[in-house]
């Protein structure tokens, strides 16, 4: 308990900062597909997404890592009553852009659709899409802007998906400052490809920020075989979007993902106090050891100057509560001598 | 919007306290957390931590660097003078510039660790370099010393805890220290937790408790056992430490427990041999694999939760914004121009009321779903989302309470 006080001036003393610690999340493309058999692929039975682990996920050691899914709008021409679960698929494209695009305004179709450039006008709407939606365990707070990197198979025969050189989605125009839009679900920016100069038309997807959510349209597989001969026979991307259920399309996505990588954001938010101990202050200390029969065991003549080893900050409520203690280091020694500002940070 | 004030009696803040069990057990010179053995996964381990060690955020699971690489966390320097705590402030001053990647590693690990001290207060000794007379510099035991103070404070509790006492004189005796990590236990070892098992190729030869609750380690079993009753050394629940002083036999097979040296009967003083000590088959003498050591206590962590209930009272919360909730095809506007904006004032509600038959539309109702509840602070910032598992249907005649609870 000390016997007095140092009241902060909070203009001087105390001040706020903002840390962005980030984390690279490479997902190796093999994990996805391939190294666990599967048995790291959640399906359920409402038959609605598909949940990918970095483990199989009946260990405890299983981290979950995304959830894929389809979905087109009722506008799409794969939209059709013959089409498999044709109306969940509609209305996991309509919830998705509803939550992350919001509306339009108007009543004929009033929920916006994913286009492939930032304008929201309507035009170059992409209708049929592959969503990947991320873990908030990895994503953390957001995924770092300009950090996210889709590497695709896209060979068109089925067995040698990664033959030829691969599709690098990647949100190459967007950084921390520019290249993004800020909707209902948060800053989205557009997902370009390395095969062709970035130009408006070039855009094949969206990546939301916050929401850690990568919208990509299924265009980019055309011309590919997505689905093996063995298992109803070749199919491309529309046939298995229509033919397939959710979970055998998103099957097929998984069979094409080479790698993935991003980098994750979380803020840090701190508070700094700058604790100032004048030189005529805290040269005293109040610990038993401190002294020895009387007398101060630090000093041998009567006329040194008092000593104190600092080891610990106290900081108090204005009603002198305990809240919270600063522990150095090492103890700072402290005499008339000279002056400290110890910083104290906290982190929240 | 509308917001909604919680009153006096919706808020309410509690501690949840908790003892979560802990076990260590210690074999051939590897630890074991909670019985979780080391797994291999396709790549490499299925823990890139060792096998005994808590995992700060369990990420890198079965992961190999080349093929299956691992994920690390990174800081931009930057005004804030943030860094990692390995990155020295020599290091981030002139190493990196602004801008600069400065990148750690993970996993972040913990886990117990032993140190066996047979002459805790012994120093180093330096040269005067002119007189050539030797002077006693840094203790050789850190550990010890920094713990001396903290001991003879305990003391107040049990003599056990004195450094010197007419009990014993730690300072010259054997000294057998196991600090457990704070991320093992919480805020402190439950008291009256502590379990201590020596096994001698798995039998039962001593077995240690804090049935006084005073920190003292006394031996309880097995029945008859010698030494049965004595207190064999003392437990810090706040800092997280065992330190073990007793050196009676608890068995008079001898086998290995110390690095190099000779075959001796098992002690406390012995008891954790291989705990990241250094002790391993390859380094003690023959017989060492016939020991093993089971360590069981409870921790003690504190929750601070907030309960929150939201009340949708009768007649309250009825509408909704949403799209969907007014019938499809109306005309939304009935007059627009450059300076008027009128809304169509007759836009029927959608009716979402379930009828029982085939072809009838039941008698329109007012009724909303309820699917998320937000919180917001007093200047009206949303500050948190409560979702549903379900939408719950809420008629115009009904109250409904929604509690929300909030782990801080």
């Amino acid at each position: 308990m000390p016997t007095q006080y140092e009241p902060f001036n909070t203009s001087n003393d105390v001040t706020t900062t903002k840390t962005l610690l980030h984390e690279v999340i490479p997902i190796t493309g093999s994990i996805v597909s391939g190294t666990y058999a599967d048995g790291n692929i959640k399906n359920y039975s409402h038959g609605m997404f598909q949940s990918v682990y970095d483990y199989p996920f009946l260990s405890s050691s299983a981290n979950h890592i995304f959830d894929i899914t389809v979905g087109y709008d009722e506008e799409s021409a794969l939209s059709g009553a013959a089409s498999v679960q044709n109306k969940k698929k509609i209305n996991l494209y309509n919830q998705y852009a509803q939550v992350l695009l919001g509306y339009t305004g108007s009543t004929a179709d009033g929920v916006r659709k994913f286009e492939s450039d930032l304008l929201n006008d309507g035009q170059r709407a992409m209708k049929e899409v592959f969503f990947i939606n991320f873990s908030r365990l990895i994503t953390k707070d957001q995924i770092k802007k300009g950090s996210f990197a889709l590497s695709l198979g896209t060979s068109s025969a089925f067995a040698t998906p990664f033959a030829d050189p691969r599709l690098v989605l990647a949100d190459s125009l967007t950084t921390e400052r520019t290249g993004f839009k800020n909707e209902a679900g948060g800053d989205y920016g557009v997902l370009y490809t390395s095969s062709v100069g970035i130009n408006a038309d070039s855009g094949v997807g969206n990546i939301f920020y916050q929401a850690g959510i990568a919208v990509i349209t299924a265009s980019v597989f055309n011309g590919v075989e997505m689905a093996s001969s063995s298992a109803g026979g070749a199919q491309n991307v529309s046939e298995v979007l229509t033919g397939s259920a959710i979970s055998g399309a998103c099957d097929a996505l998984r069979h094409r993902i080479f790698d993935l990588s991003f980098n994750n954001t979380t803020e840090i938010n701190s508070k700094i106090y700058f604790c100032r101990v004048g030189h005529n202050k805290y040269n005293y200390s109040s610990n038993p050891t401190y002294l020895t029969g009387g007398e101060i065991r630090v000093k041998d003549v009567a006329s040194d100057n008092p000593i104190a080893y600092i080891t610990t900050i106290g900081l108090y409520s204005s009603t002198n509560e305990l809240l919270a203690t600063a522990k150095l280091s090492e103890p700072l020694r402290k005499d008339p001598t000279n002056e400290l500002t110890l910083r104290v940070r906290l982190d929240y | 919007m509308p917001f909604r004030k919680f009153g006096d009696t919706d808020l309410i803040r509690n501690t949840i306290v908790a003892y979560p069990k802990v076990n260590f057990f210690i074999f051939d010179g590897d630890v074991y957390y909670n019985n979780r053995p080391d797994q291999d996964g396709k790549f490499s381990k299925v823990y890139s931590s060792e096998v005994g060690s808590i995992n700060l955020y369990e990420y890198n699971i079965d992961k190999l660097a080349g093929s299956n690489e691992f994920i690390h966390p990174f800081i931009t320097k930057q005004s804030a003078g943030a860094s990692f705590k390995t990155v020295g402030q020599v290091s981030y001053s002139n190493e990196f510039v602004f801008g600069d990647r400065i990148t750690g590693s993970y996993p972040m690990t913990a886990s117990i660790s032993r140190e066996f001290m047979t002459n805790p207060s012994a120093r180093s000794t330096g040269t005067n370099p002119v007189s050539g007379d030797t002077f006693a510099t840094s203790p050789t035991h850190r550990h010890f010393y920094a713990l001396k103070n903290r001991l003879n404070f305990l003391g107040q509790r049990s003599q056990h805890y004195l450094v010197s006492s007419s009990l014993g004189d730690k300072n010259s005796q054997t000294i057998n220290l196991i600090s457990i990590p704070s991320i093992a236990y919480g805020s402190q070892i439950n008291p009256g937790s502590v379990s201590l098992k020596w096994y001698l190729t798995g039998s039962l030869i001593g077995e240690l408790q804090d049935i006084k609750q005073n920190g003292e380690l006394i031996q309880v079993g097995p029945e008859g056992s010698t030494g049965s009753g004595s207190v064999a050394g003392v437990v810090l629940y706040d800092e997280g430490f065992i330190l073990l002083t007793g050196s009676w036999d608890l068995s008079s097979e001898q086998i290995g427990l110390t690095n190099g040296g000779s075959i001796t009967e098992p002690q406390w003083i012995y008891y954790g041999a291989g705990a990241k000590d250094g002790v391993t088959q390859a380094t003690a003498p023959a017989g060492y694999v016939s020991a093993s050591f089971d360590m069981s206590f409870e921790g003690h962590t504190e929750t601070q939760v907030l309960t929150m209930f939201a009340h949708a009272a009768r007649g309250e919360v009825n509408f909704s914004n949403n799209p969907t909730y007014i019938a499809h095809n109306q005309t939304s506007l009935s007059l627009t121009s450059s300076t008027v904006f009128e809304e169509n004032a007759e836009r029927i509600i959608k009716n979402t009321v379930s009828s029982s038959f085939e072809d009838y539309e039941a008698p329109f109702q007012r009724q909303v779903y309820v699917s998320r509840i937000a919180v917001y602070d007093e200047n009206k910032n949303l500050i948190g989302v409560a979702t549903l598992s379900n939408p719950v249907l809420k008629k115009e005649d009904q109250d409904l309470s929604f509690k929300i609870k909030l782990d801080i």
